[in-house]
C-alpha cells in the first residue's frame, strides 16, 4: 500500500481519472505550469498537457460557467476555486445555474461538474481567505457537497464526484494537505452519502468534518483518559447525508456534539443536530452540544486566529459537558 | 379582565382534586354557574361551577390532579390576552399536615391547609416552571417502565434527570417486575382507593382500643318491624336504629362525640353519624346529618337517599363531610363479630355484626334470644376506657329498651 499525502491523494485520483477518461480534464486560476497556488496540480501539466489542463482568467464566475457549460456537453470537468472565500464570486453559476438545469429540463441535461477548492485557517491567511462556507452549499438543492478528511477518503470521494451527473462540490481544508496516511493500491471510490466510523465508543458521539475529524480523535484521547468513551463519526458527504449511521450511532451513545472548523452559528452542525433531536430525541441523554468557531471574521494574528477557531479542547469540554461532567 | 379559575377547596381537608373532564371548550361562552367541568375529589365526582361570566379562554389542565388552588383555566373576554397560567401554579400552601387533617372534618372547625399529594415533585415542578427536567431518554425509559419522574431527583447540569438517574430508581424495588407476567393484574389506583389507603394508614397510627357488648334484639326487632307496618314505603332497618340510637347515646355521652386535634379535644354539639357502605368505586362513608334531632322515619329516609346516591357515584362533598361517628354493618353478610379500623378524625367507629339466635341465660334460665354483637373502636387519645364504656352500656340499654332513649 503506498503513503500519500492528502495534496498527493488529490493530484493521484485526478491524474487517474483523466488517464481513465478523456472527458475528464482540469481548469483554474495558476494550476498548469505553476501546478496551483497549493501545489496540488503539479506535474499534470507535464503528463496531460494544455487541452486538458487549463489556466483561466481571475474570474470564478467564468471559471464555473464553462464548466458548467463543458458538463452539459458531455464532459466530466474538474474546476478548481483556489480558495472557497472566491466560491461567492460563482454564487450565480453554482446556485441558479449548475444545480438548477437537470431539474428544469426535465432530465435532458445534466451537469457532471466537479469543483474543488480549499480553506480553513491555521497559518494566519487572515478573514478573506481562509472560511468554511460548506454550510451554504448544503442549503442548495441540486448540489452535493463533499468534505473528505483524510487521504484515503480524498481519493475515493473524488473519484466518485468526478463519476457522478450532478454537480459536486469537494472541499479540502489547507492545513490538511500534508497529512499521509496508507491508501489502497488502486482507487476504491467512496460512495457519496456514506459516512465513516473515525473510531468506535460508548459514552458520546462525535460528528465531525474536516480537520475537526483530527482535533476530536485528540479530544477523545484525553477524554479515554477520564474514562469518557468517544465515538467519533465523519459524514464525509454533508449532501446527501448518511442520516441513518449517524442516527445509528447517537441511538448506542445516546449523546451527541457536532464539530466543525465553520462558524457555529448557522453552521453544518446546527443541521446534523435538527436531523438527531428529530429522529433519534427519545434517545438522547442530554443537550446536542456545537463545537466551531466563535462568530467573528477570522483574525490575522495568530493568537487570535487559534482563540477563533475550535481547538481539541474545545471538543473535550462539549464531551464532558454533554457526559454532566463539565465545569 | 380575566378571571383565573382556581381548583377549588370544596371540602376541609381537601388536598387535591383529579379533573375528569371539562364540560366546556376553548372559546365557549360561558356565565356564572354553569357547570365548567367534572372534579374527582376524594370520594365523591362533582361538576364545579363557573365563577364568573365570559368565554374560556384557556384549559390550563385537561385532566389529571390538580392542588388546590392552582389554576385550570382562564374566563375572561374574547380576544383578550391570557395570563400565564405557570406564574401562579403550584402556589405552595403547605401547612404541617398532619395537624391539620386532624381538624378536617366537623363543622366549626377551621379550614385545615392543602398539602401537596407529591411534595419533591411539585417543589421541583416549582422550580421549573411546572415541568420536571429530564432528558428525552430519561423520559421514555421513565415511560416504558411506569416510573414517575416526579418522585426522581436528576443528577445531570442544573438537576436535569438523566437516563442514569432512571435506571436506580428501577433497580430499587425490583419485586413487581419480577411477577410472572400474566398472572397478576396490575390496577391502576383511583382517586377513591388511594384516599381509603392514606386516611386508614394514618388511622393505624392511632393508638386504639375495643370494647365488645353483646345486646339482646328483641325489642329493637321488633320497633323495626313496627315501623315498617306504619309507614310501609320507609323501609327502615336495623342500621337506622342503631344510627338513631347511637346518635342519642352519643348526645347523651359527649365526651365520646369527639375529635382529637393535636392541641385541644372538638367536641360536637349534634351526632353526625357517618355509615359505611361497599359502592361500586370503593369504600364510602356517607353522613346522615344531626341524627339525634331526626325521626326514625326521616333518618331511614335520608340514609336510603345518601347510599344511593354513594351507589351511583353521584354523592356530594357534603354528603360525606361532618362525620362524628361511624357505623359499620356487616352483619347482612353473616360476620358475627369484627373490629372496624377507625375513620380518622373521628374518636370513635362501631363495628355490627349480625344478630344470631343464641342461647343467653336470663333469670338463671337458658333461653334463645336473638343477639347482636357490638365492637367499638375507640381513639384513646381522645376517649378513655371508662366513657366509652358507659356509652356502650348506654347503647345497650337503648338497643334492649328503646323506650329508654326518650
Amino acid at each position: 500500500m503506498p503513503e500519500l499525502s492528502y495534496r498527493e491523494a488529490v493530484r493521484d485520483t485526478l491524474a487517474a481519472a483523466m488517464r481513465a477518461d478523456d472527458d475528464v480534464f482540469v481548469m483554474g486560476e495558476d494550476i498548469a505550469e505553476m501546478g496551483g497556488s497549493m501545489g496540488v496540480t503539479q506535474g499534470l501539466f507535464d503528463e496531460f498537457g494544455p487541452e486538458r489542463v487549463r489556466n483561466t482568467p481571475i474570474s470564478e464566475m467564468a471559471i464555473v460557467g464553462a464548466g458548467i457549460g463543458a458538463a452539459m456537453q458531455g464532459m466530466r470537468p474538474v474546476v478548481e476555486i483556489m480558495y472557497e472565500d472566491f466560491l461567492t464570486l460563482s454564487m450565480e453559476q453554482l446556485v441558479n445555474q449548475a444545480a438548477k438545469h437537470r431539474y428544469m429540463s426535465g432530465g435532458q441535461l445534466k451537469v457532471p461538474l466537479t469543483i474543488r477548492t480549499q480553506g480553513g485557517a491555521g497559518w494566519s491567511p487572515g478573514a478573506q481567505h481562509a472560511q468554511q462556507l460548506e454550510a451554504w452549499f448544503v442549503h442548495v438543492p441540486g448540489l452535493k457537497v463533499a468534505f473528505p478528511s483524510t487521504p484515503a477518503d480524498a481519493r475515493g470521494i473524488l473519484w466518485s464526484a468526478i463519476y457522478d451527473d450532478n454537480p459536486v462540490i469537494v472541499f479540502e481544508h489547507r492545513l490538511l494537505y500534508p497529512i499521509k496516511e496508507q491508501v489502497p493500491e488502486k482507487i476504491e471510490p467512496i460512495p457519496l452519502g456514506k459516512a465513516r466510523i473515525v473510531q468506535e465508543g460508548t459514552d458520546v458521539t462525535v460528528i465531525a468534518i474536516g480537520p475537526l475529524v483530527h482535533r476530536s480523535v485528540a479530544a477523545a484521547k484525553e477524554a479515554a483518559e477520564d474514562g469518557i468513551s468517544v465515538e467519533i463519526v465523519d459524514p464525509r458527504t454533508l449532501q446527501p447525508l448518511d442520516v441513518e449511521t449517524l442516527v445509528a450511532s447517537v441511538k448506542k451513545t445516546n449523546r451527541a456534539v457536532v464539530a466543525h472548523e465553520a462558524v457555529t452559528r448557522g453552521g453544518f452542525g446546527a443541521e446534523v443536530a435538527a436531523v438527531l433531536q428529530a429522529e433519534a430525541f427519545d434517545w438522547l441523554d442530554a443537550p446536542i452540544e456545537r463545537v466551531g468557531a466563535k462568530f467573528a471574521p477570522l483574525a490575522f494574528a495568530p493568537a487570535m486566529e487559534q482563540f477563533v477557531i475550535p481547538q481539541p479542547a474545545d471538543v473535550l469540554a462539549a464531551i464532558r459537558k454533554t457526559v454532566g461532567r463539565g465545569d | 379582565m380575566a378571571t383565573e379559575v382556581k381548583l377549588p377547596r370544596l371540602g376541609q381537608g381537601m388536598e387535591a382534586g383529579t379533573i375528569v373532564k371539562w364540560l366546556k371548550a376553548e372559546g365557549d361562552r360561558v356565565e356564572r354557574g354553569d357547570p365548567l367541568y367534572e372534579l374527582d375529589t376524594e370520594k365523591v365526582t362533582q361538576e364545579v361551577e363557573a365563577e364568573a361570566s365570559g368565554v374560556l379562554l384557556k384549559i390550563a389542565v385537561q385532566s389529571g390532579e390538580v392542588p388546590v388552588g392552582q389554576t385550570v383555566a382562564v374566563i375572561g373576554e374574547a380576544g383578550e390576552a391570557v395570563p400565564d397560567p405557570g406564574g401562579a401554579r403550584h402556589r405552595d400552601e403547605r401547612v404541617t399536615p398532619a395537624s391539620k387533617e386532624a381538624k378536617s372534618s366537623g363543622s366549626e372547625v377551621a379550614v385545615a391547609g392543602a398539602r401537596h399529594h407529591d411534595r419533591s415533585g411539585a417543589s421541583r415542578q416549582q422550580a421549573n416552571g411546572g415541568r420536571i427536567k429530564a432528558s428525552p431518554l430519561a423520559r421514555r425509559i421513565a415511560r416504558e417502565r411506569g416510573i414517575d419522574l416526579g418522585g426522581l431527583s436528576g443528577t445531570g447540569p442544573d438537576g436535569r434527570i438523566v437516563a442514569e438517574d432512571v435506571e436506580r430508581a428501577q433497580a430499587a424495588p425490583a419485586a413487581p417486575a419480577a411477577l410472572p407476567a400474566g398472572d397478576v393484574e396490575s390496577i391502576p389506583l383511583t382517586t377513591v382507593r388511594r384516599t381509603i389507603a392514606r386516611r386508614l394508614t394514618a388511622a393505624w397510627e392511632v393508638p386504639v382500643f375495643e370494647l365488645v357488648v353483646s345486646a339482646d334484639m328483641t325489642r329493637a326487632n321488633a320497633l323495626v318491624a313496627r315501623a315498617r307496618e306504619l309507614d310501609p314505603d320507609v323501609r327502615v332497618t336495623v342500621t337506622d336504629v342503631l344510627a338513631k340510637l347511637a346518635a342519642l347515646a352519643l348526645v347523651r355521652h359527649p365526651e365520646v362525640n369527639v375529635q382529637f386535634a393535636d392541641d385541644a379535644i372538638l367536641r360536637f354539639p349534634r351526632a353526625n353519624i357517618g355509615i359505611a357502605a361497599a359502592a361500586p368505586q370503593g369504600l364510602v362513608v356517607p353522613v346522615v346529618h344531626g341524627a339525634d334531632e331526626l325521626s326514625l322515619t326521616e333518618l331511614a329516609t335520608r340514609r336510603a337517599e345518601v347510599i344511593g346516591r354513594a351507589r351511583e357515584n353521584r354523592l356530594r362533598q357534603e354528603d360525606i363531610d361532618g362525620g362524628t361517628f361511624t357505623i359499620s354493618n356487616l352483619g347482612m353478610y353473616g360476620v358475627e363479630q369484627f373490629v372496624a379500623v377507625l375513620n380518622p378524625p373521628q374518636a370513635a367507629i362501631l363495628a355490627v355484626g349480625a344478630t344470631q339466635d343464641r342461647a343467653v341465660v336470663v333469670d338463671g334460665d337458658v333461653v334463645v334470644r336473638p343477639m347482636l354483637t357490638l365492637t367499638l373502636t375507640v381513639d384513646h387519645r381522645a376517649v378513655d376506657g371508662a366513657p366509652a364504656a358507659d356509652f356502650l352500656r348506654t347503647l345497650k340499654s337503648f338497643l334492649e329498651e328503646p323506650g329508654l332513649a326518650l
